[in-house]
């Protein structure tokens, strides 16, 4: 866009002109057939800046970050690991037909998916990520919204077919691996524009954590959010809680947990395996 | 061994007799471990050095996994006469592992569970006929999954040398008709289930040990509070009083749960992995991850009509070999298609 600016004031056109050139612009960015009338326009005494200006690098390019899905990562258990091979490999076939994006919980995601009793056969749902869950074909994630003051949860199932598009509009972490407590919180913070622009975003580096802490709506919860095993960061206990109240939740702490060797489950190695596995198979399309 | 034990004890006896004064009492007592020690069973490395048995252990792995993967058949005679499929035969059927549940989608855009089961080291291990069996039908003794040989009683052991195949973990009893035995020693794939059939499945169930009726029938129970006192998880009444004056037989009670042979029946298979021998069929089968079951084709009525033209009396790799690593139901969504699109 920057690009597009100077080189507009460089030739030193009216502003009346400029804006327009923009306009059409982001709008021939919603739609490729905008861009298709803008092109075969007969070229008039001013040939706007051509359009690639504006290619939304952050959505078309895939992240470089080294990524694993977390629902590669197979459980600790006894099953045999060919069970999950076999998985593994279906799940990379439909990959190659779906693009399934880079997100964590706390990012904006639009999901575009066939409903047959929806008007049009498609439903477009814009929410927050609030919870990853399932392993191997069978993994989900939820996204909730507000949409007419009513608290929206959709859980989609990633491996559908019916999942025509993953949008991700903002890819960011948020203090929490699990947003359930949204649920209790203030409407505000889980209500998203669902006309939302996606926000640019860099493909290498961390990725970005919103360190925004929640307000509660008083009590009753749908679950005691101070007790020690949920281990939330997010939320602002000190004005819903007082201290007597968080001191009497660590009544159900176990801080020996921590430290027992037998839950231990260390996956880097097999992450690796799994993440080389994978790309030998994007390769061998 | 247990003549070695005791010849040694008899004759140290003795010794301790003649050296000392107070040998008398002594001897009884050996007398008795030594009773003690008779052990009519041998176990393999009994007689082996550390070294010895890793060696064997080692060994007979690799000559069972070269036997099992070459598909060597040790029994050299020429192939048993092949009959053709007519409606009403019964095929063998198979010893799977039960490796746990996934989801499939079919083209509709419906979800469905389904539990994936792999065909492992499957070998027809013996052939009973008519006469031998129980005079009625034939019936072929199938073996699954590969086992050390070292703890096998010599019985069990002098079948599997007949058939020419490693010892098994499991083998169960198929009837077939006689049209459709197979020689043993003949491998079975996963390919002799086709995507569209229904199956059988009969396994052991998770064992839940001696259970009450609220648990193992599904009781109501009594409320915990109000005034009840010591009834809380009880059955209540068994039954009417004073006309039949008795319990009906069958009545819903108490008792053990799970740990016995239970059978899924009419399951439908929706796709085979030739490769890996894989069968995916509908819904969950009884029994724990890795148990081993028997897959057999349906004998619901209605359903048989789903078996069309099988591979009959198996699938053999050398007729049918360019089969397709994955086969579907025709039903089924494959994963390399495009996504759904509802329109009509």
């Amino acid at each position: 866009m920057a690009a597009c600016i100077k080189r507009l004031d460089r030739a030193m056109f009216s502003i009346r002109l400029l804006r327009n050139v923009q306009l059409h612009n982001e709008r021939s960015l919603s739609t490729s057939l905008h861009r298709l009338a803008l092109d075969s326009e007969p070229p008039s005494k001013f040939t706007p800046p051509v359009k690639p200006v504006i290619i939304d690098k952050t959505q078309s390019v895939a992240s470089l970050r080294k990524f694993l899905s977390p629902e590669f990562v197979p459980p600790r258990q006894r099953t045999k690991p060919v069970k999950f091979t076999i998985e593994r490999k279906d799940m990379i076939r439909r990959r190659k037909v779906l693009n399934i994006p880079e997100f964590y919980v706390g990012s904006v995601l639009a999901v575009t998916m066939t409903d047959p009793h929806a008007t049009g056969k498609n439903n477009r749902f814009v929410g927050i990520c609030i919870q990853r869950g399932g392993r191997g074909l069978g993994a989900t994630f939820v996204l909730r919204n507000i949409i007419d003051n009513q608290g929206v949860e959709i859980c989609y199932e990633m491996y559908s077919p019916r999942i025509q598009q993953i949008e991700v509009l903002k890819l960011e972490k948020r203090l929490d691996d699990n947003l359930m407590y949204l649920r209790d919180a203030l409407p505000e913070y889980c209500t998203v524009d669902t006309d939302m622009k996606p926000h640019p975003f860099s493909t290498t580096g961390e990725v970005p954590v919103n360190k925004t802490k929640v307000r509660m709506l008083p009590k009753p919860w749908s679950k005691r959010w101070e007790r020690p095993k949920f281990n939330v960061k997010g939320i602002r206990f000190d004005l819903c809680l007082s201290p007597e109240q968080m001191e009497h939740a660590q009544k159900w702490a176990q801080p020996w947990v921590e430290y027992d060797m037998l839950k231990e489950y260390d996956t880097s190695k097999l992450e690796e395996d799994i993440y080389a596995e994978i790309q030998q198979e994007a390769a061998a399309k | 061994m247990a003549a070695w034990t005791s010849r040694f004890l008899l004759l140290r006896a003795p010794c301790f007799a003649a050296l000392r004064t107070g040998g008398v009492s002594e001897s009884p007592v050996l007398a008795l471990g030594c009773v003690r020690t008779l052990k009519n069973t041998t176990w393999f490395e009994e007689h082996l050095t550390e070294d010895n048995q890793k060696y064997m252990r080692k060994s007979i792995n690799e000559e069972y996994r070269r036997q099992t993967v070459e598909k060597l058949n040790p029994l050299k005679d020429e192939p048993w006469p092949r009959h053709a499929w007519t409606e009403g035969s019964r095929r063998v059927g198979l010893v799977a592992v039960k490796l746990g549940m996934v989801p499939v989608w079919t083209k509709t855009g419906e979800r469905h569970v389904v539990t994936m089961l792999q065909v492992q080291d499957c070998h027809v291990v013996k052939c009973l006929s008519k006469e031998e069996f129980d005079g009625h039908t034939a019936a072929l003794l199938v073996g699954g999954k590969n086992v050390s040989p070292f703890h096998r009683s010599e019985e069990t052991m002098e079948m599997f040398r007949i058939a020419g195949v490693p010892p098994k973990q499991k083998v169960t009893t198929f009837k077939v008709s006689d049209n459709a035995i197979i020689k043993p020693g003949t491998p079975l794939y996963a390919a002799h289930f086709r995507p569209g059939q229904y199956v059988d499945i009969t396994a052991k169930t998770i064992g839940k040990g001696f259970q009450g009726v609220m648990k193992r029938w599904g009781f109501r129970g009594q409320p915990a509070t109000h005034g009840h006192t010591k009834t809380h998880r009880r059955p209540g009444a068994s039954g009417p009083g004073g006309d039949p004056a008795k319990v009906f037989k069958g009545k819903k009670m108490p008792g053990q749960m799970g740990n016995y042979f239970d059978t899924a029946h009419g399951l439908k298979v929706w796709r085979v992995n030739t490769k890996s021998n894989v069968l995916y069929v509908h819904g969950s089968v009884p029994g724990h991850k890795n148990c081993l079951l028997k897959v057999r084709d349906t004998i619901l009525p209605r359903r048989s009509s789903s078996l069309l033209n099988p591979p009959f009396p198996t699938f053999f790799t050398e007729e049918e070999g360019d089969l397709a690593e994955d086969l579907y139901d025709q039903d089924m969504f494959v994963y390399t298609e495009p996504s759904l699109t509802l329109a009509d």
